[in-house]
């Protein structure tokens, strides 16, 4: 119980790459693939729409993930893998992309897909008057082209090495044309897409039922009949259900009962590390954030080991403030920030607070961590002068009262694929949900380098640049990264989850009943 | 009227008071540690020397703060039955001595809010309002008042027809006097008895508001709370669950058996 490990990062790294490739290798050592089989999934978020434009809920993207295909699809190992087009080239510039589709793919409802329906799809999600998640990655995109049936060519107003991952975007699947020029509102219920399944059953407060699709593209393929989501709004009895075999797979874990599931008999618990991450944002536009050493002050005032070790459970990673985890190609470590109350009272005072502050913390209730990292930092910062009054409210409150408005409050974000997707998301100053009021031209102006540059070397070297401003002015402090919990019985062969939980090979899955 | 103490139920009760008001007034003094702070090493453990009922998930003492967590528990209970009491008594009074229309259309509407459960009525008020420990009091008053001036109004009623108050009203005596010394006096026995036990009602609402995460908030010391934050971790020390949940458990009985023992005492039919 009381044991607490201190991971270094090489181990880290060490622990991703098997996570990631493990369990291709046991299935391949498992025997070959059997056929049908119902597969249970539950999970504790509601599906509360199929929308997959602008989804986000956890729940919602393996739902999305099974019914539709993109372009691209990123792979475990981070990378885009070949999805609805089978191959793509680049011009020699990085301004036009040329994807070459697979051929004979049809929709779920029998037509085929042809390069119209590409077309069609992301001119939805470039158009403004659509609401899309997936548009912030592609604003280079100035046109697409049909250049035959089974050809499209994206035309880029800037360079852009990176597009391949941005049409992998979670929110960027392939809608038929005549879905997005009909009535958009139906794909909040009901959906026709050319992934391995079909929906069959779609109750948002119960269960959501696939079946097989017999045409899906990839032979033989997914080897399971149908997938049933279940939801469970109480975790105890999510567990309980899971560890009785009700279902089949638990879709996120809490990190308080890892331990448990993982030692219970006929259970496959997965652990992968994953730049998830809590972030506190302190909106700079107001006193008392407006002054970076009251930031600095803060980020020194919390103990990142000690939450890692009481609130992870140790299943997770230091972070320094830096949004980026290690997994990212262009990620510079950053330096350690040591927990030292005392200096951060010197600072404190420095900045014109001898006496310390007195300011609310706002967490919502789900996940529940990010009401446990907020007592833990109360608590943690209240030596540097810091007196903080938690707040918890229930997460539907939160997002409509709180979130993007308050000055002091506990943020949650999934790992994003590129470095370019996650400033955007956050920092630069047009970011899909900047929250900071960090408006820093050197910082944009870099993002925007970095994005038209090809060379790696010299991205590199820009997106460092970038990494440094954040670490300069900490805009949020970032106290860990938080590892991707997952639990399946080991009648279950080839569940994986990905550091970004966006994509999940649900396909690949079959049932060990032998 | 005999002593409440005379009866088995009565002296259990009353000494489950004692503990719990004892708990309640001195508990900051006696807790062993702070409340809130945290000993990183020993989380998640059951009794030791150290600590008497063991640690929670950040390693916080479980003793100091179920002894922190005393006062606005019980106080929250007895405050919330007080507001109740208070305001269902003058209704009740109002509507038992004035009679006629005016007892009719109180007691209907009162009808109407009985029809509701209390801790569903609860809720009710509390989502409207929004969370909090205020609130909470707030709402079990509310719902207390309907019940409560059905109590009051029954007792005046019994008492109004009796020959000393009819003598003060041949004697021309003002309706606030008649009131105030010949009706409430004789009628509080009653309203007592039922305010004790329903102080017991009130800290389990109580609890149960912090337990649904609608009353106390972290960090708070709150029992009901301390269980929900507890029960993500029960199954690696079920004593976090176990020493608020009996602690609720106690407070409960003590006033519902001194109620009861003193509901006998009082009642004389009952007590030969």
């Amino acid at each position: 119980m009381t044991e607490f490990t201190v991971y270094r990062r090489g181990f880290m790294v060490g622990l991703a790459a098997t996570a990631g490739i493990l369990p291709g290798v046991s299935l391949a050592q498992a025997g070959d693939p059997v056929r049908g089989g119902t597969l249970r999934i539950s999970h504790s978020t509601r599906i509360a729409t199929l929308n997959v434009l602008t989804l986000s809920g956890p729940a919602e993207y393996p739902v999305i993930d099974m019914v539709y295909s993109g372009l691209t699809r990123i792979g475990p190992d981070n990378t885009p893998l070949p999805d609805l087009a089978e191959s793509w080239e680049a011009s020699e510039d990085a301004t036009s992309f040329t994807f070459n589709l697979r051929p004979g793919v049809t929709f779920h409802d029998g037509s085929p897909l042809t390069a119209a329906d590409v077309v069609a799809t992301f001119e939805a999600i470039l158009d403004p008057d659509i609401p899309s998640a997936a548009r912030a990655v592609l604003t280079m995109v100035e046109r697409i082209e049909a250049v035959d049936d089974l050809t499209v060519r994206f035309h880029l107003s800037t360079p852009f090495a990176d597009l391949p991952f941005s049409t992998a975007h979670a929110n960027a699947r392939i809608l038929s044309k005549a879905v997005v020029e009909g009535d958009l509102s139906q794909i909040e219920t009901t959906a026709n897409g050319t992934g391995p399944f079909k929906l069959e059953t779609y109750d948002s407060a119960r269960i959501v039922r696939l079946v097989r699709n017999e045409n899906y593209f990839i032979e033989g393929k997914p080897y399971l009949d149908a997938v049933e989501m279940h939801l469970f709004p109480d975790l105890a009895a999510e567990t309980v259900n899971f560890l009785s075999g009700d279902v089949d797979v638990m879709l996120n874990v809490q990190q308080a009962d890892y331990d448990r599931i993982a030692s219970a008999p006929g259970v496959n618990a997965l652990r992968v590390p994953s730049g998830r991450y809590i972030n506190v944002v302190m909106r700079q536009d107001q006193p008392p954030f407006d002054d970076v050493r009251v930031r600095r002050a803060l980020a020194m005032a919390v103990d990142r080991q000690l939450l890692v070790d009481i609130v992870l459970e140790g299943l997770g990673r230091v972070g320094n403030d830096n949004i980026l985890s290690p997994e990212f190609q262009f990620y510079i470590d950053s330096p350690e920030i040591p927990y030292d109350p005392a200096a951060a009272r010197a600072l404190l005072a420095e900045a014109g607070y001898p006496d310390g502050i007195d300011i609310t913390l706002v967490a919502s209730n789900r996940p529940a961590i990010r009401g446990q990292v907020a007592i833990a930092i109360r608590q943690m910062a209240e030596p540097a002068g810091f007196r903080i009054n938690v707040e918890s409210m229930p997460h539907d409150t939160y997002l409509a009262n709180v979130w993007m408005q308050g000055n002091f409050y506990m943020g949650y974000w999934g790992m994003q694929p590129t470095e370019d997707a996650t400033f955007r998301l956050l920092l630069t100053s047009d970011a899909s949900f900047q929250d900071t009021a960090w408006f820093n031209a050197e910082f944009d102006a870099l993002v925007e380098l970095g994005q038209a540059t090809v060379d790696p070397a010299e991205r590199a070297r820009i997106y460092a640049e970038a990494q440094e401003l954040i670490l300069r002015d900490v805009p949020y402090i970032v106290p860990f990264f938080e590892d991707v919990l997952t639990a399946s019985r080991s009648h279950v062969e080839g569940w994986t989850v990905q550091p970004i939980s966006r994509v999940f090979f649900i396909e690949d899955v079959w049932l060990n009943r032998s | 009227m005999t002593s409440p103490f005379r009866s088995y139920p009565g002296m259990v009760g009353g000494l489950l008071l004692l503990i719990v008001g004892v708990a309640a007034l001195f508990g900051p003094w006696l807790a062993p540690y702070d409340p809130q702070q945290f000993h990183p090493q020993v989380r998640l453990q059951g009794p030791s020397a150290a600590h008497w009922l063991g640690t929670d998930q950040f390693g916080r003492d479980i003793l100091s703060r179920l002894l922190h967590g005393a006062p606005s528990t019980v106080f929250f209970g007895i405050g919330a039955t007080l507001l109740g009491v208070a305001a269902g008594t003058i209704i009740g009074v109002i509507a038992g001595v004035a009679g006629r229309w005016v007892d009719s259309v109180i007691m209907r509407i009162i009808d109407g809010f009985l029809a509701v459960p209390d801790l569903l009525f609860t809720l009710l008020i509390v989502t409207i309002l929004g969370g909090g420990m205020g609130h909470a009091m707030l709402a079990v008053a509310v719902a207390f008042t309907p019940g409560m001036a059905r109590i009051a109004r029954s007792a005046v009623l019994s008492i109004r027809t009796r020959e000393y108050v009819l003598a003060a009203v041949a004697r021309g005596e003002s309706s606030v006097y008649i009131v105030g010394r010949e009706v409430m006096p004789n009628a509080m026995g009653p309203i007592i008895v039922e305010a004790t036990i329903r102080v017991s009602f009130a800290i389990m609402i109580g609890a149960t508001l912090g337990f649904l995460g609608l009353g106390a908030q972290p960090p708070s010391t709150e029992w009901g709370l301390m269980v929900a934050e507890a029960r993500q971790f029960m199954f690696r020390n079920p004593w976090m669950v176990v020493v608020p949940g009996i602690a609720i458990a106690l407070a409960a009985m003590g006033f519902n058996l001194f109620g009861d023992a003193l509901r006998d005492s009082l009642d004389v039919r009952r007590s030969h």
